[in-house]
């Protein structure tokens, strides 16, 4: 008998779980709405009531990014009460390709983040909406500033998206030790290595420049490279020069390899060669490296962990004899999914987040430089630690804006392809010619194959 | 001339009978056969069929079957080669320390005393911990600069200039193995105690009786009687750890200069930077062809039949 029960118990349970599984594999558009947890929306939605719910995906995530968020979109729910927005916060390392997924998946997500690294791939399988229709009649529009604008249509000239900041790199350095040895800010790239020679001193645990040779590394050489060739890079198709042929074919790029390796092995600490983002942030707020060059993100950490008036930040360093810097404006925004049913409510929302007082208020909190013109009149970017960034783009001539090949199907696989190769080349196991001539063959099969 | 109905209605009744108890073991195994159809073999299957076809993200737009060519692509690269070298010395040295000092762990925890339930506690902490957060914590013990075991390793006057733990490529591989040695001892410290439990006491006392020494209990009773655990649970670490690329990744992300990569981060590189789906699903099928043959050579040489079940 009690065997029985336990049999019709154990029945039961199995039929309650198999339908549990085949009601949440079913595809319930309803289930989707509902996902804000809030029962009152539940309750707007199931009365038929025209309140829509607005999901969001963000990419470039962290804790504090996400408060910051819901604090403007709230803003926005408050302007607009028939609107909700459910904002999906994906964790950082596996945002863009959860991201992808939802997208391949055919899931309306109605504002996603779009970034110059992704926009190709999403325009590439019609997972974004072009967004002309809504930008030609945006009053904002032309009061974005020229390199936001430049990374809102970098594809088919197609605005794909809004950004809502640009991602720059400028020189960190240690001002209390340069002031001990008497040095100047440096201006150039031979500078950078003269300086960082003078200030290492292993015996004290003290190393000139943070270097990065670990993931992430290829942006470093690729900048280098940029501001040693000069001007003859063609600015929309980065890893070029003006005659067809790779920039890697170049004797600049032969001179800026071997600042790369001549930095590392004179002045950088050893273990540096596994370095990326972490530990070379955390080298120079620690007081081990004298000099860093890393995103505007890093004056929060540097404002949190080091003591006023011990650091500064300064220009990009420029090449010689080019004397011009040039590196590329990263940028990320909003764009609108393609599988969205709520497309005119979705730009209501980015509309929202990009007008020049919620921009300037996302980038002073997100330490990000803006994207409209009339935020370099802002006291809080014209002087400080931004400065250098607005000193930068106000000398267009002399640090120059170049764009990643992200239209090429190898870009993704050249990153991997050339970190692995600049840790042989610092290892010593390539020469500075293979490792050219390597990236060259590379780049010139993906122009074949384009 | 028509069939007698009589003997089919005979055959039919005991079948009858049948299909009743199968109906309840198979509603019982439903939710189970669903959960492992739909996020095991599904994705299997699924995978299977990538490694065939030319599936980049790139371009979902045009996804074609193309052969073998993934396949191709993966055995020409130069790092798949240097992968599966590392992947055999990972395995190796990762088990065998695991496995010895797991072993010697679990010896100790067998017998009673005080505070025993917190030791025990304490050294299967480890197992609870995410392996990509271990890959963090060790990466930082590791570092040159500010990483704890150099400057311990300095303050004892061990070393006067720090070890490129994580920057030279031999160093680094011997850094991810014992990161993994630390994580996996706990699994075998926690299965072979549960076997060393289930050692009747009689045996030991009978063997005293006959004056054996500890070492001759050891080799004669315990070892024999837990070998089918040890035999089992070697081989699901031996899968286990060549399916873990979180140290590695999380550690290394396979450098210096690829020199760290083991099959499965290798496949996790095909992902993130190529993009390439096609050729990460070849490189899973070739590691789970490797794992077969493993397996069945493994299963034959240690007789596992006669080992007894588990």
């Amino acid at each position: 008998m009690k065997d029985q029960l336990t049999k019709g118990l154990v029945l039961c349970f199995s039929m309650i779980l198999v339908l549990i599984i085949i009601s949440g594999c079913s595809d319930d558009s309803s289930s989707n709405d509902n996902a804000t947890g809030d029962d009152q929306d539940d309750t707007e939605q199931d009365n038929g009531s025209d309140t829509v719910t607005l999901r969001m995906v963000e990419s470039l995530t962290s804790p504090a990014r996400t408060e910051l968020l819901k604090g403007m979109i709230e803003a926005f729910e408050d302007e607009n009460p028939t609107i909700k927005v459910e904002l999906i916060s994906p964790p950082l390392q596996s945002a863009d390709e959860k991201i992808s997924q939802m997208l391949m998946a055919e899931e309306d997500i109605d504002v996603l983040e779009v970034r110059d690294q992704t926009v190709k791939q999403f325009s590439n399988n019609s997972f974004i909406e072009d967004l002309s229709v809504y930008t030609s009649e945006w009053e904002n529009w032309d009061s974005l500033n020229d390199i936001a604008k430049h990374g809102a249509t970098s594809i088919d000239e197609i605005p794909y998206f809004i950004p809502y900041g640009i991602y720059e790199k400028t020189l960190f350095y240690r001002k209390d030790w340069f002031e001990e040895a008497g040095l100047d800010v440096p201006e150039t790239w031979e500078d950078v290595y003269n300086a960082a020679t003078t200030l290492t001193d292993p015996s004290q645990n003290r190393y000139g420049y943070s270097f990065r040779g670990g993931a992430g590394s290829s942006d470093y050489v690729e900048f280098m490279t940029w501001s040693y060739v000069g001007e003859n890079i063609v600015q929309d198709d980065g890893y070029f020069i003006e005659d067809g042929s790779p920039m890697f074919t170049t004797d600049e790029a032969v001179d800026a390899l071997e600042m790369f390796v001549k930095i590392y092995e004179d002045a950088s600490p050893p273990d540096s060669i596994s370095w990326s983002y972490p530990e070379m942030v955390q080298g120079f707020t620690s007081g081990t490296t004298a000099m860093l060059i890393q995103d505007p993100e890093v004056i929060v950490t540097a404002e949190e962990n080091m003591e006023e008036g011990t650091w500064d930040t300064a220009p990009l360093p420029k090449g010689t004899p080019s004397g011009v810097a040039q590196q590329t404006a990263g940028t990320a925004g909003w764009g609108i999914g393609a599988f969205s049913e709520n497309k005119e409510e979705a730009w209501k929302l980015i509309s929202f987040l990009s007008s020049p007082e919620q921009n300037l208020h996302f980038a002073k909190n997100n330490s990000l430089i803006p994207v409209h013109k009339s935020a370099g009149d802002d006291s809080f970017f014209k002087e400080g630690y931004f400065s250098s960034y607005i000193e930068m783009n106000a000398k267009p001539d002399e640090y120059l804006i170049a764009d990643r090949p992200v239209d090429y199907k190898g870009w993704g696989e050249y990153r991997g392809v050339a970190e692995k190769d600049i840790q042989s080349l610092l290892l010593g196991d390539i020469t500075i010619e293979d490792a050219l001539q390597k990236w060259t063959d590379y780049w010139v099969d993906q122009k074949e194959q384009q | 001339m028509k069939p007698e109905p009589q003997p089919k209605e005979v055959r039919v009744l005991p079948t009858f009978k049948v299909n009743k108890h199968g109906l309840y073991i198979f509603l019982s195994l439903l939710p189970a056969l669903i959960l492992v159809s739909l996020f095991i073999y599904y994705p299997l299957l699924k995978g299977a069929i990538m490694a065939f076809q030319s599936y980049s993200l790139f371009d979902l737009t045009n996804i074609q079957f193309i052969g073998f060519e993934n396949f191709k692509q993966v055995l020409a690269d130069p790092g798949f080669r240097r992968a599966t070298i590392n992947s055999f010395y990972w395995i190796f040295f990762s088990l065998i320390f695991q496995l010895s000092i797991g072993f010697f762990v679990a010896l100790l925890l067998k017998k009673r005393f005080r505070g025993r339930g917190v030791y025990q506690a304490l050294v299967f902490f480890p197992w609870a911990m995410s392996g990509f957060l271990i890959g963090i914590i060790w990466r930082w013990m590791y570092n040159g600069q500010s990483g704890v075991i150099n400057d311990l390793l300095i303050r004892m006057n061990l070393i006067e200039t720090p070890i490129p733990f994580l920057s030279e490529p031999n160093w680094a591989m011997v850094s991810v193995i014992i990161a993994n040695i630390w994580y996996g001892i706990t699994f075998f410290a926690i299965m072979i105690l549960a076997a060393l439990q289930s050692v009747p006491e009689e045996l030991y006392e009978a063997a005293k009786m006959d004056g054996a020494n500890k070492l001759q209990e050891l080799i004669k009773i315990t070892i024999p009687f837990i070998l089918p655990t040890i035999i089992v649970t070697a081989l699901l670490r031996v899968i286990w750890i060549l399916n873990f690329p979180d140290l590695i990744y999380a550690m290394t992300n396979g450098g210096p200069a690829g020199s760290t990569h083991i099959l499965s981060t290798f496949m996790l590189e095909k992902i993130i930077y190529g993009q390439d789906y096609g050729q990460a699903a070849a490189t899973g099928l070739i590691i789970i062809l490797l794992l077969i043959v493993f397996s069945i050579f493994y299963l034959m040489a240690t007789k596992f039949d006669k080992a007894g079940d588990f």
